[in-house]
């Protein structure tokens, strides 16, 4: 069984067509990228798929499990987790309790407790401090852990957000253009780091981005969006190659 | 660890001195007192408000609801706590913990009523749902008789035939009664021990998960969302731990006062707490507590010039506010740092 299975859905915004009877799947332990011109509908198969928005028709099913009638809260705690294409850290609060938040999911201990300051609540926030150390010192955030999430170069932001989504202890994880707006090195480690995250955490990654060096060096499936329609789907280098693709992104007489 | 520290050593400040505040000018004990229930519930909006980010002005109906559910158990069951605890100071206190804390249970419900509904609501319409939840519950006090409508109320008249009422109704005048008044609870003690306790509480459960949980929400729903956060869930918790201690504040309040009116819990009132969250700085305990202590002296400061007085206050806030934006000790944040 795939881990992500995307069946004939349709978005539609009034009389606009986002998502076209799309049909898509992601397996266990498996890198997709997904690629498409501007307004292909990529961010908004992610809305579908996070529960943000319920699709005019068709399933999205994860593990078995249909995700159309939960919220995005619940849908987090299946197993998806997502960082966003416009950086949405938690601005006010350190780095450290951006990635705290996320073990919210798994929270035991009542309200009561926590208030009144149980034995049972101290323990449990000991397991998520040294969680989240474990975390920030994989991704060598260690450092910056007080700081707060704003403050941080670009490139060290998007990598707290990859942090943050994956503190749910996600199994599949969703990455809105993670490699926007960052220079030549910092791709280049990004890449490394999708790809150590995927080993690492042994999770699926399904990833949405427009810097083709990233897509082709990482990905291990592609999907090519374009008006809502997958109009080709294959191996980096097949891709590389389809004519429907060329077309997409370059017009007809190029 | 430090909390529980710091927590314990003010309830011990707190109990010596309670001892000195008997031979203190009755002046100054009431604006100590009022200063105690102001930092409660500047607090507790502070919670709604600050640390969640939901604009809430509907603070004083809670505390409306706390104030007078609480004197009016104290009065209208004035024969059976007396009967059941006595009227020792051991059983006087028992009494009146039990009032607090049903007063703070009342606004806590009043709380997830208004706050299930409502709190799908952002911004703006927040503020107007809760200001008009705020005005329905001082209208509804001003009708009802059994709390003495808008007379206010002062006590029950327990008439010897069993019937009870906050006024003497024409056909009873014949008949023997003994009237309870609001028996004063509320002192320094009582008044700084709940001060201590819910800044305790508010403290602990800011450090939790709950706390981190408030925080993501004000900072970007959606995210906070998506990495598990069941908004609404988190938005109502906190408002209805706001409710519960505002309600807590409006019986210290209405078993000081011995006499409650719903004009004291107008739309001013609820604009009065906002304005200690906003000036000591969203989100900022220590700035909130400071900003509830200067609007409680300030008034009585400026009472020389009377004419004045709102004038000079409303002043004062306005260049606080083109000063420090931010609040007393709220929180700038850095500018980003270019790459």
């Amino acid at each position: 069984m795939n881990l992500l299975e995307i069946k004939d859905c349709t978005m539609r915004f009034g009389g606009l067509t986002c998502v076209d009877k799309l049909n898509a799947f992601v397996g266990e332990n498996e890198l997709v990228g997904m690629i498409g011109p501007n307004g292909a509908g990529k961010t908004t198969v992610f809305n579908i798929i996070t529960g943000v928005y319920n699709p005019t028709e068709g399933d999205v099913s994860f593990i078995g499990t249909s995700v159309i009638p939960f919220k995005p809260y619940q849908v987090a705690a299946l197993g998806i987790s997502r960082t966003f294409q416009n950086i949405r850290l938690f601005s006010g609060m350190s780095v450290r309790d951006n990635i705290r938040v996320s073990f919210v999911k798994n929270l035991r201990t009542g309200y009561f407790k926590s208030i009144l300051q149980f034995n049972s609540y101290i323990s449990e926030e000991k397991e998520i401090d040294k969680r989240t150390d474990e975390l920030l010192e994989i991704f060598g955030l260690l450092d910056a852990g007080e700081e707060f999430a704003r403050s941080l170069p670009y490139g060290e932001q998007r990598k707290v957000e990859i942090v943050r989504a994956l503190a749910t202890s996600p199994k599949l994880l969703l990455l809105d253009e993670p490699a926007a707006g960052m220079n030549p090195t910092e791709k280049v480690e990004l890449m490394n780091l999708i790809k150590m995250v995927k080993d690492k955490f042994n999770i699926s990654i399904l990833l949405i981005e427009h810097d083709m060096k990233v897509v082709m060096g990482v990905c291990e499936r592609i999907l090519v969006l374009d008006y809502g329609k997958k109009i080709a789907e294959g191996k980096p280098e097949e891709i590389k190659n389809d004519p429907k693709v060329i077309e997409a992104y370059l017009g007809e007489t190029h | 660890m430090k909390n529980k520290i710091l927590f314990i050593s003010s309830l011990v400040l707190i109990f010596v001195i309670n001892i000195f505040t008997n031979s203190l000018d009755p002046y100054f004990y009431t604006i100590l007192i009022y200063i105690g229930i102001n930092i409660i519930l500047a607090s507790s909006l502070n919670l709604i408000n600050g640390y969640t980010g939901q604009f809430s002005l509907g603070h004083a109906g809670f505390m409306a609801i706390g104030g007078y559910l609480s004197i009016a158990v104290t009065t209208y069951f004035a024969p059976f706590f007396i009967n059941t605890f006595g009227t020792g100071v051991f059983g006087e206190s028992v009494s009146f913990v039990i009032v607090l804390l049903l007063g703070g249970i009342a606004a806590a419900i009043a709380g997830i009523i208004v706050g299930v509904p409502s709190l799908r609501l952002k911004g703006d319409y927040l503020a107007i749902t809760t200001l008009g939840f705020a005005e329905i519950i001082r209208v509804i006090i001003q009708s009802l008789e059994v709390i003495g409508a808008s007379q206010g109320f002062r006590g029950a008249y327990i008439f010897e035939n069993g019937v009870k009422a906050a006024q003497i109704p024409a056909d009873l005048s014949n008949v023997p009664f003994i009237f309870y008044s609001v028996p004063k609870y509320t002192n320094f003690f009582w008044t700084f021990t709940f001060v201590a306790v819910i800044i305790y509480f508010i403290s602990n459960l800011m450090s939790s998960t709950y706390g981190r949980g408030f925080l993501a929400v004000k900072d970007d729903e959606v995210a906070a969302e998506s990495m598990g956060v069941n908004t609404t869930k988190f938005k109502v918790i906190a408002f209805v731990s706001g409710a519960f201690f505002a309600g807590i504040a409006g019986a210290l309040y209405g078993h000081f006062n011995l006499y409650l009116n719903p004009e004291d819990f107008n739309f001013l009132k609820s604009v009065e707490i906002v304005v200690m969250v906003i000036l000591g700085g969203m989100g900022s305990m220590i700035g909130v507590i400071i900003a509830a202590i200067l609007l409680t002296i300030l008034p009585e400061f400026l009472r020389g010039v009377s004419e004045y007085r709102m004038i000079i206050y409303a002043l004062l806030l306005i260049i606080m506010m083109l000063l420090r934006p931010q609040g007393l000790f709220g929180i700038k944040l850095k500018p980003r740092k270019q790459t």
